[in-house]
């Protein structure tokens, strides 16, 4: 990496290096934090009888987990503004395993909910945000294929943890299982202290931003400072007089950007990724009972699901080297729209799958599906707004997401009880998943418009001689305009196409 | 081979306020059997209560012309004399009322060929739970036994001591034993304050009016030093790993920063 030229110009994301250490550790907290609320379920037939509860009762303590998971989004996003990564992901991994640890020695269903519920899943929260945030930060030009490594580590976690869960709980029961996950579940410290810190926290950058007329953002904090910059301090040029007037709105946007609320990319991503949730998570729930309803025995019914994941396992990095390449990175959002509508319309197609066969290629496509969906979503939320924002934008679009999460899989439930037939819920959720990406398509055509156009009128009106940057066409000052603008990023990565071509034909970074 | 033999099994369970029925059943040719003589169709009837029941065998239409049938009905060695015959179905009705009735009825037809068909008349069978439960000492096991479709008169739970079994009594031992009867079909049983000793196999017995049934249970009782080492195990892993990673982080800085004043120190120089 070439040292920076001038003082105050941030070096750009390493793109390698100990990146890959933070994707491994990404992997793993990640991979814990979405496939342990699936794989509690094989002790909850065992607790149903223990606490003498019917089974409804004993499903609050997923749902609680999930909503706390995605509710505590945004407490995430402050923590992570305030105190960077690794912090919050040890704590994260502690208040997990003491939760599943205190859990071994419930005594009432109420403390399930807590000890599992709460705690938990409020530490799963404080895990899966940072890990998310932090490949931002280590990686701009291999991002996609960092953000496809990192989130397969769901299917591979959900691999392994359903036949250990089952053979924990054959040998040790339920409350020694508890205790050992619990033992397991501190094994996300260890990824968060894969989590070295790293960022820029340079004056020039601050005042870039401040040009933007937006809040005052909180930098990612360098290695062992803390840096409480108050906006008194940031010269404010063009602040709007909503932000400029009261202190306490400064203070929240300080710690969660709420004007995000105004920039068009996130308003596209949040909307279509709402409406899509509400269609994303239902199949899967009822894919090995819909299996068992059309007359498939049990362990062929469990074996759909493992062939499910085993796809989506391929398919994740697979979507992100693909979403890396020259042709597909600056198109990332139509080719997340299309596959959000690709799933929508194999979930569409599944009721005329007949039989077995039917229903593997059903799996199958579905997995593929999944996995390019999941590959991309943080992905393409980091495109949008940028890493610098990308902490408090997670934030915002989890909770947001929480809702129809939560919704969707009861809402397909009541749609298979009033109707005693499964393919009003497969056609309920094709039909949002392919509104939500045709939505997300043109929408995004028209953002991508509105971008050219302002990038214009920017060229236009910017004196030259101010802005160096744009005349140079080197990877790192497009980095640095990365960091530094808190608009979407497709600018840059126009013009470091020039600069990738070069890089392709010189050595690569790894 | 065995799909040529489909030889259905009629079999009529009444009781006095319902009307018969009878299924059609087909008995395909022997003839395509050569060799295949001495097998036999098989069929569970449950009976949780006494009644009436015909079990017959009949013989399809497409068959009817083949003479030299001789059929014979037997429970165990014994012969079942009575035999209600047509032209093409062979019937005993039998009055179950207790334990003895029940068993395995064949009926037996002999032609140039030999086929059977046996009935196992028997009682509900109730379903134990084949994987160990696995508990603490201390802690409460909760067993729960379920008869499906039957109710049964009464429940009763035994424990296995050596090789003999012993009724427990949750009277006597209020403290140690709770058994609740939780709906018609499920019993359940908490066994409070576990010990070694409660170790072992366990059984609950469901009564009928035809007979009993048995369901197995087994229960583990464990310390809780068994899941403390590998959680104890688990834990050092981590604080090792963490400690490893600290500790290359710091000697890398460490690196850098020599490496960067070793810089500086040329950049001066060169100044």
């Amino acid at each position: 990496m070439p040292p920076p030229a001038t003082t105050g110009r941030a070096p750009g994301p390493p793109d390698g290096g100990w990146g890959w250490a933070v994707v491994f550790g990404a992997f793993i907290s990640i991979g814990f934090a979405y496939a342990f609320p699936k794989g509690l379920a094989i002790f909850f037939k065992e607790i149903q009888d223990f606490f003498g509860t019917s089974y409804s009762e004993i499903a609050w303590v997923s749902s609680i987990m999930l909503a706390t998971t995605y509710g505590a989004g945004p407490i995430s996003s402050i923590l992570v503004n305030r105190y960077g990564s690794r912090p919050v992901v040890i704590f994260g991994g502690l208040l997990c395993g003491i939760g599943m640890v205190s859990a071994a020695f419930c005594t009432s269903i109420l403390q399930l909910y807590i000890c599992v519920g709460f705690i938990t899943g409020f530490g799963l929260a404080l895990n899966l945000q940072p890990s998310v945030i932090i490949i931002g930060k280590y990686f701009l030009k291999r991002r996609p294929i960092a953000n496809g490594l990192a989130m397969a580590g769901s299917p591979v976690m959900l691999c392994t943890l359903a036949p250990l869960n089952q053979f924990l709980f054959d040998n040790f029961g339920w409350r020694g299982s508890f205790l050992i996950l619990g033992a397991i579940l501190l094994n996300c410290c260890v990824a968060g202290a894969l989590f070295r810190p790293i960022g820029p926290a340079t004056a020039s950058v601050k005042t870039q931003m401040a040009e933007e007329g937006k809040g005052a953002l909180k930098e990612e904090v360098t290695e062992d400072a803390m840096e409480m910059s108050s906006p008194t301090n940031v010269p404010m040029e063009n602040k709007t007089e909503e932000e400029g007037g009261k202190d306490c709105c400064e203070k929240i946007n300080q710690y969660l950007d709420f004007s995000l609320f105004k920039h068009r990319g996130f308003l596209i991503y949040l909307i279509g990724n709402v409406l899509m949730f509400l269609g994303f998570f239902a199949p899967i729930v009822f894919l090995a009972p819909y299996a068992k309803h059309i007359g498939i025995d049990e362990y062929s019914a469990a074996f759909l699901l493992s062939i499910l994941a085993i796809v989506d396992m391929i398919a994740r990095p697979t979507t992100g080297i693909i979403a890396n390449s020259k042709w597909v990175r600056p198109r990332i959002q139509y080719f997340f729209s299309f596959s959000i509508a690709f799933n929508g319309t194999c979930h569409l197609l599944c009721p005329l799958a007949s039989g077995y066969t039917g229903l593997v290629v059903y799996s199958i496509f579905f997995g593929l599906a999944f996995g390019m969906v999941c590959a991309m979503l943080f992905e393409t939320l980091m495109d949008l707004v940028g890493a610098a924002r990308f902490t408090s934008a997670v934030g915002l679009v989890t909770i947001a997401e929480c809702c129809t999460i939560l919704l969707g899989p009861p809402i397909g439930g009541t749609l298979i009880d009033t109707f005693g037939d499964y393919k009003y819920m497969f056609i309920k959720c094709g039909a949002v998943m392919v509104l939500a990406g045709t939505f997300l398509f043109i929408m995004n055509y028209y953002n991508y418009r509105m971008l050219a156009k302002e990038e214009k009128e920017r060229k236009v009106k910017e004196d030259p001689k101010e802005d160096p940057v744009r005349t140079e066409n080197e990877g790192r000052n497009n980095w640095n305009k990365e960091t530094a603008q808190d608009g979407p990023e497709l600018e840059p990565l126009r013009e470091e196409q020039e600069g990738l071509k070069k890089e392709v034909n010189g050595t690569n970074e790894v | 081979m065995y799909p040529l033999v489909i030889l259905h099994i009629l079999n009529t369970i009444f009781e006095s306020l319902l009307p018969p029925e009878r299924r059609n059943i087909f008995h395909k040719q022997y003839f395509k059997l050569s060799g295949v003589s001495g097998t036999y169709v098989e069929k569970n009837i449950t009976l949780d209560r006494g009644t009436r029941i015909e079990l017959s065998c009949r013989l399809d239409n497409k068959y009817s012309h083949l003479k030299s049938l001789q059929v014979t009905w037997k429970r165990g060695n014994e012969t079942v004399r009575h035999i209600n015959k047509t032209e093409t179905s062979w019937s005993i009705q039998l009055r179950i009322s207790d334990n003895s009735k029940l068993g395995s009825y064949s009926c037996t037809l002999k032609g140039e060929e030999e086929i059977s068909a046996i009935f196992h008349l028997q009682v509900p069978k109730i379903e134990g739970k084949e994987k160990p439960i696995v508990s603490y000492e201390g802690d409460t096991a909760v067993m729960i036994c379920k008869s499906f479709g039957y109710t049964p008169i009464a429940w009763t739970w035994y424990m296995t001591n050596g090789s003999e079994q012993i009724a427990i009594n949750d009277t006597l031992l209020a403290n140690k034993y709770v058994i609740h009867r939780i709906s018609a079909n499920v019993t359940h049983m908490k066994i409070l304050k576990l010990t070694k000793e409660d170790n072992g196999v366990y059984w609950c017995e469901a009564a009928f009016e035809l007979g009993k049934s048995k369901g197995k249970l087994k229960l583990k009782v464990l310390s809780f030093m068994v899941p403390l080492k590998p959680f104890l195990a688990i834990v050092a892993e981590v604080v090792i790993l963490v400690t490893i990673i600290f500790l290359y982080e710091m000697y890398s800085k460490k690196k850098e920063k020599s490496a960067e004043a070793e810089k500086e120190f040329d950049q001066i120089e060169q100044l």
